[in-house]
């Protein structure tokens, strides 16, 4: 191992800054989850108190439950649209290039404009929506207070914004499929949809795992699109919309740490929520590996 | 692939020199230079300050100091927090808002004491409650105020006149003068003019209602006293307009949209002003101002403080009271629509003059007397996150139709919890 130093040293910058800046400041944040902290006072040891306070808190179950709602709400389309999507794209013949950047921009896009964006075409009062909805004689839709509805502008929101992004990870996948397993489908007489259901998604099952543990971290992470949504001042300190219905895990943590000044809470909801993630990954994980052994 | 040792070695040395640099430069901005630096910084908020007294400032103290001043966008408090905690470029003057004095003053520490560099000799120009907001049990002043928010009641006169009603500001607010008149005033506007509404949520009324009374969430022997009388009764006021059905219930961040349309009052503080202006230009001239129902309240307002790792703690305090005296204070007015916090400056002819926005109303009249009226009550470091409860739970009424009475218990559960954690007994 010494005598490769030389190349040690040259990759050496990247976990010198890993360290200093992801590494270190995780596991502080577990050091604080026992402590309370204002952010630059002492720090006090607490032990588990601020676990037992979160244990008794129901704004942090009520942040779990929208966070899932949300998630929910937004994985299951976002990996069906881009899964049709990607074979759409993949029997088509032009325009290959434009369509794959066209559906890929909303993921580059960036969230806090698109969900300004979100927040004037949903408005409840002036909203372009609930303007159309008018024309037709359709009454005004509460779309930002009622709280089924906030949960579903922003699960749209993020159908929206990553639909593309699984869409080219699927795409590379279906590219990837050798065609001769297709035409041997075809000569068998297979049509479309039962190729799709027996060919390409068995074949894509891993690719499929992937994208849904990605999904699930990424969807369970929310927190700039309501954010953004229901931005606090000092006149109006309420986070998360109406009702707190658009509160998310992630929301509250930031509410509470930086907002409150309670960065040992703050770091409690965090590791909290992680295990939360880790029990709901291997849970996917299961689920869709179990196809696979029968 | 092998990297030849004098390639390496190059590579090496470049990116040590390089990143020596950045340390270096890291630190000596805001560590080194001891007490009489010659290069001041100075971190403000847009808005915080009136921007041509700051590049004013830069010129008249040219011959001591290089002062740089930087607005600083996004979450100030968070930014603020962060620098002081790493204890490193941070700026030798800084704006603190004035919903986050109280956060700051168990840390008071951190910051110098302005009554050491001579702010007690000028203190008596400013109103006492604000400079009190921001002194520590032991007397430590830690900021100098810069500006307040005393609240009023903005309304449509044009709507008033259709009404029926009073248009005069004295007139208004003599049948406005608490809030069960000025209720029973909107459900009468209301009915004259269909499709408006006197509040644009219960939250804001909620708001200044507590902002009226001498005490707070948690008294100044660290108890949560947000269960009494005194919240309660600014809690049912709240509750009126909702029940009155004169209530907007404008939650999300349509209010832009509405304050030109379907709201005939406002009520907000001084700075407020031109957030109604920026909104609904076309508003122009039939808006007016008069004394808030039940009494003034403050909204915001923030200070100026010195960390104490300031490099010349003599010539930044020079620097902020002139800034802030009384004269370059009534400028902020006209510049930025900063209340000043030095009564003198009321009467100088910046802020006597009338408002166009306001139909030319001399507005002093009704913000001058509020801002000295204003009740001095305790406000404890964890208050702004003990009240957030019971601002979403009147959200919450508004949009779920939860009920008042369960509304109430569950922030009052809530409140008392978050108080329990941030140590309040």
């Amino acid at each position: 191992m010494l005598s490769h130093w030389r190349q040690y040293l040259a990759i050496s910058p990247f976990f010198l800054v890993f360290g200093v800046f992801s590494f270190f400041p995780v596991f502080y944040s577990l050091y604080l989850a026992f402590q309370r902290w204002d952010g630059l006072g002492t720090v006090q040891f607490v032990g588990l108190q601020q676990f037992r306070f979160l244990w008794d808190d129901p704004v942090f179950w009520l942040s779990i439950r929208n966070t899932l709602v949300i998630w929910v709400l937004s994985t299951v389309p976002t990996l069906f649209g881009a899964l049709v999507l990607a074979t759409l794209l993949h029997s088509v013949r032009r325009f290959k290039g434009f369509y794959r950047i066209a559906l890929y921009i909303p993921n580059v896009t960036s969230i806090v404009a698109v969900s300004i964006f979100f927040g004037a075409v949903f408005s409840n009062n002036f909203g372009l929506v609930n303007a159309i909805l008018g024309t037709v004689g359709i009454s005004p839709v509460p779309w930002l207070s009622n709280p089924w509805l906030i949960k579903l502008v922003i699960a749209l929101l993020m159908t929206w914004m990553w639909t593309g992004y699984n869409m080219i990870i699927y795409l590379a996948g279906l590219q990837a499929i050798p065609t001769q397993i297709y035409e041997a489908a075809r000569l068998d007489g297979a049509g479309p949809i039962r190729t799709f259901f027996q060919i390409t998604m068995p074949i894509l099952r891993p690719i499929i795992l992937f994208t849904v543990i990605i999904s699930t971290i990424n969807g369970l992470q929310s927190f700039s699109e309501p954010q953004v949504l229901f931005g606090s001042n000092a006149a109006n300190p309420n986070l998360g919309g109406p009702g707190q219905a658009g509160l998310t895990t992630l929301l509250y943590f930031y509410q509470s740490a930086f907002v409150n000044n309670d960065y040992g809470y703050g770091a409690a909801i965090v590791w909290a929520f992680f295990v939360l993630i880790m029990v709901l990954v291997v849970v996917n994980w299961r689920v869709v590996q179990r196809g696979r052994k029968s | 692939m092998d990297l030849s040792r004098r390639g390496f070695l190059q590579a090496a040395a470049l990116t040590a020199a390089a990143s020596g640099l950045t340390v270096a430069c890291g630190g000596g901005s805001g560590s080194a230079g001891g007490k009489n630096g010659k290069n001041l910084t100075l971190w403000y908020w847009g808005g915080a300050l009136s921007d041509k007294v700051v590049a004013e400032a830069k010129t008249h103290f040219s011959g001591q100091v290089k002062l740089t001043a930087a607005s600083i966008g996004g979450d100030f408090k968070q930014k603020l927090t962060t620098t002081l905690a790493a204890g490193a470029s941070v700026p030798d003057i800084t704006g603190i808002k004035g919903e986050d004095m109280a956060s700051f003053l168990p840390n008071a520490n951190r910051f110098l004491d302005l009554n050491d560099l001579g702010f007690k000799k000028i203190a008596s120009q400013y109103l006492d409650w604000k400079t009190k907001l921001a002194r520590t049990e032991d007397g430590r002043q830690i900021g100098f105020p810069i500006d307040i928010g005393p609240t009023a009641l903005f309304y449509r006169a044009d709507l008033f006149d259709k009404a029926g009603l009073p248009t005069d500001p004295d007139k208004v607010a003599a049948r406005a003068g608490t809030w069960e008149e000025y209720f029973a005033l909107g459900t009468e506007l209301g009915k004259k003019v269909p499709g408006t509404y006197l509040v644009n949520n219960i939250s804001s009324v909620f708001n200044i209602a507590v902002g009226q009374g001498s005490a707070r969430f948690i008294d100044q022997d660290n108890h949560f006293i947000g269960d009494q009388d005194h919240i309660r009764t600014a809690w049912d006021t709240a509750i009126r307009p909702y029940t009155l059905g004169i209530d907007a219930k404008i939650n999300d961040n349509t209010w832009n949209a509405a304050i030109g349309k379907s709201l005939s009052t406002e009520l907000g503080a001084a700075w407020h002003a031109l957030d109604i202006e920026q909104a609904a230009p076309k508003t122009k001239g039939k808006w007016r101002v008069c004394a808030t129902p039940g009494g003034p309240a403050n909204q915001g307002g923030s200070y100026l403080a010195l960390p104490k790792q300031c490099r010349n703690p003599e010539e930044a305090f020079k620097i902020i009271s002139w800034i802030l005296s009384p004269e370059n204070d009534a400028r902020g007015f006209t510049d930025a629509a900063i209340f000043p916090a030095a009564p003198a400056a009321y009467a100088m002819p910046a802020m006597t003059g009338g408002d166009p926005f306001f139909g030319g109303q001399k507005v002093i009249e009704v913000f001058g007397p509020a801002a000295k009226a204003i009740p001095a009550s305790y406000e404890a470091p964890a208050d702004a996150a003990v009240m957030a409860p019971f601002m979403t739970e009147l959200s919450s009424i508004e949009a779920k139709g939860k009920k008042p009475a369960d509304a109430w218990k569950d922030a009052v559960a809530q409140a008392r919890q978050i108080a329990r954690r941030q140590g309040v007994n």
